[in-house]
């Protein structure tokens, strides 16, 4: 059974929703957890709950790295920071897996300091599921978009490794058997952006072990067009936050609305079904974190603002990813582009 | 050794209230000596020792009808019991175990067949006569426990055999932790006849009951004896352990039944041999791993129940007995010499009364206690 490392002091809710995930986690599922953190935090948050004690270990450790401090000089003072313990945990084969909901940058980084690439990969990308339009039944609600943070500019190769490490990824975890790959970009045709993503295109194209449909542009992201979405760091992370932002301004604006006149709260209440169906699709708690692919270790990032069954989620992709071996997935696949 | 069942028709005793015994004065209240000759084992059957399933109605009326071969007991719990009276034996102690069941008499036949199938030796076994409730009406004697049962435990430390030390083993369905807590500490002299008969007018039991509890209280309450040493509550549903904060350190909820052996083998009540009997018990009957026995040890050092030494040492004998890899913990020199510290001190143990927590507020935790029922 898979063993988790789970970063307990992580996130804005740690250690209290962290540690009510894992208890949950403890009682509907054989996953192995081990909480690292302050034991004794932990442990008085445990014995307020129910739990399974022995699915549940804990390694103490005496610092924590606070989600505004800057990652690299945290990483650097406090070498006892409970993600650091994490990695390392993971990186000596004392778990499988880590999950966590804190300082995004630490949590790449602390990644990036313990475990080894996959022999080829060149860079580690961080993944990020979003929900977009589907344009055909029994098609995954959520796509895959990396990298969004890990690196901030690619080359050509670099984004061809993406393009088969969230192909590889998209095929375990979202059981869609041969995803689309799409590469953003600002038009269509193969030409179209500059020398790097020109390349790109060609070398994606000359890849057999992955369904590459082309570029997609801006207008693309949010159909169903391409199941996994390659950019490099810094535009995957534009995109994602323009896409959390566009959904919580038309929320903002629809209870604004509502406010304003009796027909339009009539009018809310007529679609509220409709409302509530977007509302849990736009719901970052129901994904289940994003993955750092390329590493020979598996690191799962959930979001700050994770409550409980966001962490939750976030742990049984983890065991999923560790039974479904999708670093060595990953790996196979990265040799072929070789 | 020879099996004497013993099964009371649990006489309610006359519905009007009694008059209960005068509370005996200070001057002859005194601490009896504690007889270190003798130890009683006092076990919950449903939820505690079978893993009887009377959560729905469709399971429940199943129960009368199993055979001894149907009914399935908590992994390790057999093994246990064996431990117990063998340690008890070694050390010239001599053991008696009761059976103190909520059930009707007309499934004692396949429970005797089922103990005896485990191998379970026992000295009384005492089931609630349901059947004579029914037929005399008294429809809220059937549900009710607490009376029940504490006017039993007591009847039969009144009338027992053995004035030694107590062990008590109960669950978390019901009201054992209430129970058992209350019967500790009127052996021990800590609640009144006259507390005693208010807190079970607080938990509405039968007149006729608190009457024969009180008197029995009051009997008990000549010499009071510190004599539970503790009391094991089996977490089956998983009850947050907090919730049993308030019945002191003497109370411990243990998740599984080798958490319940490590204490116990702390206690001086178990030898060396008994920890791996239990471990290969789950692990053969209920799939356990190593992990997942080291995580009970943990779990229990977490909670204050165990200390760090007696952890190594189990962890050590655990090695040993190759139930789980020998940690880098375990072969550390420090870890040794505390092991070998260990080994020394429980070959000098003198088991101890049991060490009186701060006194419970039974009050406040029979408010609560209905209120979550």
């Amino acid at each position: 059974m898979p063993r988790i490392a789970v970063d307990a002091m992580g996130g804005d809710f740690a250690p209290e929703e962290t540690v009510r995930a894992v208890a949950q986690v403890s009682l509907e599922s054989d996953i192995e957890i081990v909480l690292v953190g302050n034991a004794d935090r932990i442990q008085a948050l445990l014995d307020g709950g129910p739990y399974n004690p022995e699915l549940i270990s804990v390694r103490h450790c005496s610092s924590a790295i606070g989600m505004a401090e800057d990652p690299r000089d945290a990483l650097r003072a406090k070498r006892d920071a409970s993600i650091t313990v994490a990695a390392r945990m993971v990186a000596a084969g004392e778990a499988d897996a880590m999950v966590s909901a804190g300082n995004t940058g630490a949590c790449v980084l602390a990644a990036a300091k313990h475990f080894k690439l996959i022999k080829g990969v060149r860079k580690a990308a961080l993944a990020s599921v979003f929900p977009r339009h589907t344009e055909y039944a029994g098609q995954d609600v959520l796509a895959l978009l990396l990298d969004v943070g890990a690196t901030i500019r690619c080359d050509a190769l670099e984004l061809a490794q993406f393009a088969v490490m969230g192909s590889a990824y998209a095929r375990r975890i979202s059981k869609i058997p041969s995803p689309h790959v799409g590469l953003l970009n600002m038009g269509a045709e193969e030409t179209k952006g500059g020398e790097v993503l020109i390349d790109a295109n060609r070398r994606l194209r000359g890849l057999p072990q992955i369904d590459f449909i082309g570029n997609i542009e801006g207008n693309d992201v949010a159909t169903g067009k391409a199941d996994v979405i390659v950019t490099e760091g810094l535009v995957g992370n534009i995109v994602l936050k323009l896409i959390e932002g566009i959904g919580e301004v038309a929320m903002d604006i629809a209870s604004q609305a509502a406010r304003e006149s009796w027909r339009y709260r009539l009018g809310l209440l007529m679609l509220s079904t409709g409302i509530a169906r977007m509302r849990e699709l736009a719901d970052y708690r129901t994904y289940g974190g994003a993955p750092v692919l390329g590493f020979e270790n598996l690191c799962i990032k959930a979001h700050g603002r994770s409550n409980a069954p966001a962490i939750r989620n976030a742990i049984k992709v983890a065991a999923k990813a560790v039974r479904d071996r999708i670093t060595t997935d990953i790996a196979e696949a990265v040799a072929q582009i070789r | 050794m020879t099996v004497k069942d013993k099964e009371l028709q649990n006489e309610a005793g006359p519905t009007t209230a009694e008059t209960p015994p005068a509370e005996p004065s200070a001057a002859e209240a005194r601490p009896a000596a504690l007889d270190h000759s003798a130890i009683v084992f006092r076990w919950d059957l449903d939820k505690t020792y079978l893993r009887t399933e009377f959560e729905s109605f469709r399971k429940m009326v199943r129960i009368p009808f199993e055979a001894a071969t149907d009914k399935v007991h908590l992994p390790g719990v057999p093994e246990l019991i064996r431990a117990l009276r063998r340690s008890a034996g070694e050390r010239g102690v001599q053991p008696y175990v009761f059976f103190l069941s909520a059930s009707p008499p007309q499934i004692g036949n396949a429970i005797r067949e089922k103990l005896r199938l485990d191998g379970v030796d026992y000295e009384g076994i005492i089931f609630k006569d349901q059947l004579r409730n029914l037929i005399r009406g008294k429809w809220r004697s059937l549900r009710e426990q607490v009376g029940y049962k504490l006017g039993e435990l007591l009847a039969s430390r009144l009338g027992g055999p053995a004035a030694g030390r107590e062990v008590l083993f109960g669950d978390d369905w019901e009201s054992d932790p209430l129970i058992y807590s209350l019967y500790a500490d009127v052996l021990a002299g800590a609640i009144s006849p006259e507390l005693i008969g208010e807190l079970l007018l607080l938990l509405d039991v039968e007149r006729g009951q608190i009457a024969r509890i009180t008197s029995a209280a009051t009997e008990l309450g000549r010499s009071p004896t510190n004599v539970v040493e503790r009391i094991y509550i089996n977490l089956e549903r998983r009850t947050p352990p907090k919730s049993f904060h308030v019945f002191g350190p003497r109370l411990v909820p243990a998740f599984n039944y080798f958490q319940t052996g490590a204490s116990l083998y702390e206690a001086g009540l178990l030898d060396e041999a008994a920890l791996p009997e239990i471990a290969s018990a789950l692990v053969e009957q209920a799939g356990y791993s190593a992990g997942r026995l080291r995580n009970s040890l943990d779990d229990l050092v977490r909670r204050g129940h165990l200390r760090t030494a007696t952890r190594a040492s189990i962890a050590r004998i655990l090695g040993h007995s190759g139930l789980v890899p020998r940690g880098r913990r375990e072969v550390t020199l420090r870890a040794r010499i505390a092991a070998f510290l260990e080994r020394q001190r429980r070959r000098w143990l003198r088991v101890q009364p049991a060490e009186l927590g701060p006194a419970i507020d039974y009050r406040s935790v029979i408010l609560g206690w209905e209120a979550r029922r």
